[in-house]
């Protein structure tokens, strides 16, 4: 987790139509991390994300991925410079299989053309073929195999979630972004989600997540960043955020003794 | 290979009709089925796999069926140089429509696509000295092969049938391609698309070239089987006739509409219905589709299908899933 | 098109005259587009289908009603505004708000169905259609104006008056509006979008009906007579500004009056190609406005 952080905002700001909806968005994702971003409603944690994956374009500051300016780039851009992420409201394929939108996922990263994709070529085979290894390897991580030919439509609602993730990493990106992959998750089940995201984190995948469940975000991560009326109020390792009176006061709304 | 034998049993048996004595009134109906059925895959391509309702086919159908006959009769490039043309230039003129019509959204893709359409008729009845007016360009040559004149119904038939069969061979190699599967992937969620580093207008644009450079062979193929090429055929009858072949078969399901395409030809025929009579089924069809059934034949017959398959599968448990 | 009769006042006049009664019509056309787009969020590609069955119900009655003119256009009006109410409780009911091209494709299967059926039913044979009022009219120091077309002004100028106040002054009209510009909040204050939506049905199939029945004594009536109306119809509700009455209703007189000048001057090609250029200029200049948010204005 050492050298120059994967990802870097410096001063990121949006609003729209005049109403300020991000005014100072700097902090860093550190290589190989969790990195937590955690914040009160309406604080700018979303219009950040929509920044930094390229689905808004900030009105000002810069967004660094492993050092490149990503700033302004359109979605597909950044998502080919290895920044994946995933959604609030869980979007995958409906009427695809499992497998199929795994694969669909990997496949702009693999620089296979229109031309190979028709005729077949052995670079598409050979593509194709890595792909379909990783899909599998994927599914058995999140515990989906079985369900790799039903179309994603028809998972639960919590398989959606795992497979979105699974998708998200499908083509080794260099970071992935998690919209509240909690949200709508059974409690019960949190810590299990959780594993799996600590397991793949091992295995060397760097995660920047977006949660409104703070017990989570402080198990999970090795770094907080704390968000208030659209600036980064804070970061820092979760036990020095939590006892952090500014926190505090931001989620509570009062000034904390404690 | 296995899955490619239906297809070329069929293509085989339909090749061998006219050796079975078939008349030229079977023969002509068959050429017809060809020709529709590539306007109406090309028109699913459009539709069926990327989303997009295009009323711009009308004018593609047209202009191939134009660009083919001034190939032949004007330019010197025959028919075969004419169909080629006719191709290239509506795959041209896709992308620069596509391009101001993708702009927007859905709706003005309809718009834009529909006021190409009606342009086109205008010009085509207006600009005389190219198109020959409302009398058109009569008289077209036969297609020659090697110097063999094609003009007899079983020549002219396997003709349709190769440009046919070559036509839906390129569609079924681009929509089982990956390109395929994304155009399928940006109608059903284009925000993920993008997500995952797909650019949502060049593929678009790649489809709708596709599809108009077939419909406009398509469109050349018919007015050298008519002989004729003059407004009429950029009558609404032949774009609406496409869109219920596709719709009826269902959107999105290839070889579905492939027998639509066929089977619409054929039945009116042996019915016997008029010209007339075959509209109000073709409409009241249309309608029915959208009432009841908005996936077509092959959409209904698939979620029948899931409905089964659910009912008898058991329903895993989505957290020990998640967790094992 | 010779000099003279381009410099000639009355020619001018009458050209104006004329192009004043075309462009009512359309107006009356395009604002029950409008009213469709606006609550049903659809583009009804059987409108000029009601047009046609207005027309030939027009000529059916007026036989039957010993020609008056009057009674036969309010039948007419209130036939095709039943076929509308039963349009929609079959086939445009079933639709979802964001169902855009499946709703295009229901009103498409319809057009070709009612197209074909009367064709097939009547034949494409032209019908000359005969009222109370034969082909007399009034002369204004040499501008001839038939009382057929006199009648259908009025008519037109009436029913555009009824419906204004109807949008703006009525329970109905508001209740439009509403769901026009927020669908959801209309819900919350009670308002029951499957009625409104009917409603809104029956006054577009109305309005566009009675064009049709007005339009029979001063056209042929044949099958395909509103399928070349339709397609202007289109261009002039984005003309307009998509889902906006009043901006619609004013292109419409505008290009009546723009039809007839262009059609007494100059070759009939560009007659038609008018109203494409406008379409194309104000899709070129404004284009955001016009599709992203489909709103409903009245005034």
């Amino acid at each position: 987790m050492n050298g120059a952080p994967l990802l870097r905002l410096e001063g990121v700001r949006k609003s729209f139509r005049g109403v300020h909806a991000v005014t100072d968005a700097s902090f860093a994702v550190a290589r190989g991390s969790i990195t937590g971003l955690i914040g009160p409603n309406g604080s700018g944690k979303s219009t950040t994300i929509d920044c930094l994956s390229g689905f808004q374009r900030p009105d000002a500051g810069r967004v660094l991925l492993d050092g490149q300016d990503i700033t302004g780039l359109p979605a597909h851009l950044v998502a080919r410079a290895g920044l994946r992420r995933s959604f609030q409201q869980v979007r995958l394929f409906d009427a695809l299989s499992l497998r199929d939108n795994l694969m669909q996922a990997a496949q702009a990263a693999d620089g296979v053309g229109w031309l190979g994709a028709v005729l077949r070529s052995p670079a598409l085979r050979r593509a194709e073929l890595a792909a379909a290894e990783r899909a599998w390897l994927l599914l058995d991580q999140i515990g989906l195999t079985r369900l790799a030919e039903s179309p994603a439509g028809a998972l639960s609602y919590g398989q959606k979630k795992l497979a979105a993730l699974a998708a998200a990493l499908m083509p080794r990106p260099r970071l992935v972004v998690l919209d509240e992959p909690m949200a709508g998750v059974n409690p019960s089940r949190i810590v299990e989600v959780e594993a799996i995201l600590r397991r793949l984190n091992a295995a060397g995948e760097t995660f920047l997540i977006v949660e409104h469940n703070v017990d989570c975000i402080m198990r999970l991560c090795h770094e907080v960043v704390v968000f208030e009326q659209g600036r980064t109020l804070t970061s820092g390792p979760p036990a020095m955020v939590r006892d952090d009176p500014r926190v505090l006061e931001a989620y509570l709304g009062v000034p904390a003794a404690a | 290979m296995l899955r490619h034998l239906p297809p070329l049993l069929a293509l085989l048996a339909a090749a061998l009709l006219p050796a079975l004595g078939a008349s030229p009134y079977v023969l002509g109906i068959g050429i017809t089925a060809c020709i529709f059925t590539v306007g109406a895959a090309s028109l699913n391509l459009i539709y069926g796999y990327a989303g997009l309702l295009s009323f711009a086919h009308l004018a593609f159908w047209g202009i191939g069926g134009y660009c083919t006959a001034l190939g032949a009769v004007s330019l010197g490039i025959g028919f075969w140089g004419g169909l080629a043309l006719a191709g290239l230039l509506n795959a041209a003129l896709a992308v620069l429509v596509g391009i101001p019509a993708l702009r927007l959204n859905r709706h003005s893709f309809v718009i834009v696509t529909l006021s190409f359409s009606l342009l086109t008729a205008l010009v085509a009845r207006d600009w005389v000295a190219v198109t020959g007016g409302p009398l058109g360009i009569p008289g077209l040559p036969a297609p020659e092969l090697f110097g063999l004149s094609l003009r007899s119904p079983p020549r002219f038939y396997w003709l349709a049938l190769a440009f046919a069969a070559l036509s839906l061979a390129l569609l079924r190699a681009v929509t089982t391609s990956r390109i395929g599967r994304t155009l399928k992937a940006l109608r059903q969620n284009e925000p993920l698309a993008q997500a995952q580093g797909i650019a949502p207008t060049p593929y678009k644009l790649l489809a709708f070239a596709i599809s108009a450079a077939l419909c406009g062979m398509a469109g050349g193929m018919q007015v050298f089987y008519m002989q004729v090429v003059d407004p009429l055929i950029l009558d609404f009858y032949y774009f609406q006739t496409f869109l219920v072949m596709m719709i009826v078969g269902g959107a999105g399901h290839f070889w579905a509409v492939v027998i639509a395409g066929i089977v619409m030809t054929v039945l009116p025929e042996l019915l016997r219905a008029t010209a007339e009579l075959r509209m109000v089924i073709y409409g009241a069809l249309l309608l029915f589709a959208m009432v009841a059934m908005p996936g077509g034949v092959a959409g209904a017959l698939e979620s029948w299908r899931d409905a089964r398959r659910r009912a008898t599968a058991e329903r895993p448990d989505p957290v020990t899933a998640a967790a094992s | 098109m010779t000099q003279e009769r381009a410099i000639d006042p009355v020619y001018a006049a009458q050209l104006t005259l004329n192009g004043l009664l075309l462009g009512l019509l359309y107006a009356l056309i395009v604002s029950g587009l409008a009213l469709l787009f606006g609550v049903l969020g659809i583009i009804n590609f059987a409108h000029g289908e009601f047009l046609m069955a207005g027309a030939y119900l027009m000529a059916f009655a007026l036989p039957v009603l010993g020609l008056a003119y009057l009674p036969s256009l309010l039948l007419a009006m209130l036939g095709v505004a039943l076929l509308g109410c039963l349009a929609h409780a079959l086939f445009l009911r079933r639709l979802r708000e964001d169902e855009f091209e499946r709703s295009i494709l229901m009103t498409t299967g319809l057009s070709i169905l009612l197209l074909n059926a009367v064709q097939y039913a009547l034949t494409a044979t032209p019908l000359l259609v005969d009222t109370q009022f034969g082909f007399d009219g009034i002369d204004l120091g040499g501008i001839n104006i038939t009382w057929t077309r006199i009648a259908a002004a009025a008519a037109a100028i009436l029913a555009l008056l009824l419906l204004w106040l109807c949008l703006t002054r009525t329970q109905l009209g508001r209740a439009m509006r509403a769901i026009a510009q927020n669908r959801e909040a209309a819900m919350m204050v009670g308002i029951r979008p499957e009625a409104v939506a009917r409603n809104a049905v029956i006054l577009a199939t109305a309005l566009c009906g009675l064009a049709g029945a007005a339009l029979a004594p001063i056209q042929l009536v044949q099958p395909s007579m509103g399928q070349f109306l339709i397609f202007k119809a289109f261009a002039l509700v984005i003309i307009g500004g998509l889902g906006s009455i009043p901006g619609a209703a004013i292109a419409a007189v505008l290009l009546g009056l723009l039809e007839s000048w262009i059609g007494g001057f100059f070759d009939a090609v560009w007659q038609e190609v008018v109203v494409f250029v406008a379409m194309m200029l104000v899709l070129l200049l404004r284009p955001d406005g016009l599709f992203g948010a489909p709103r409903m204005r009245a005034g």
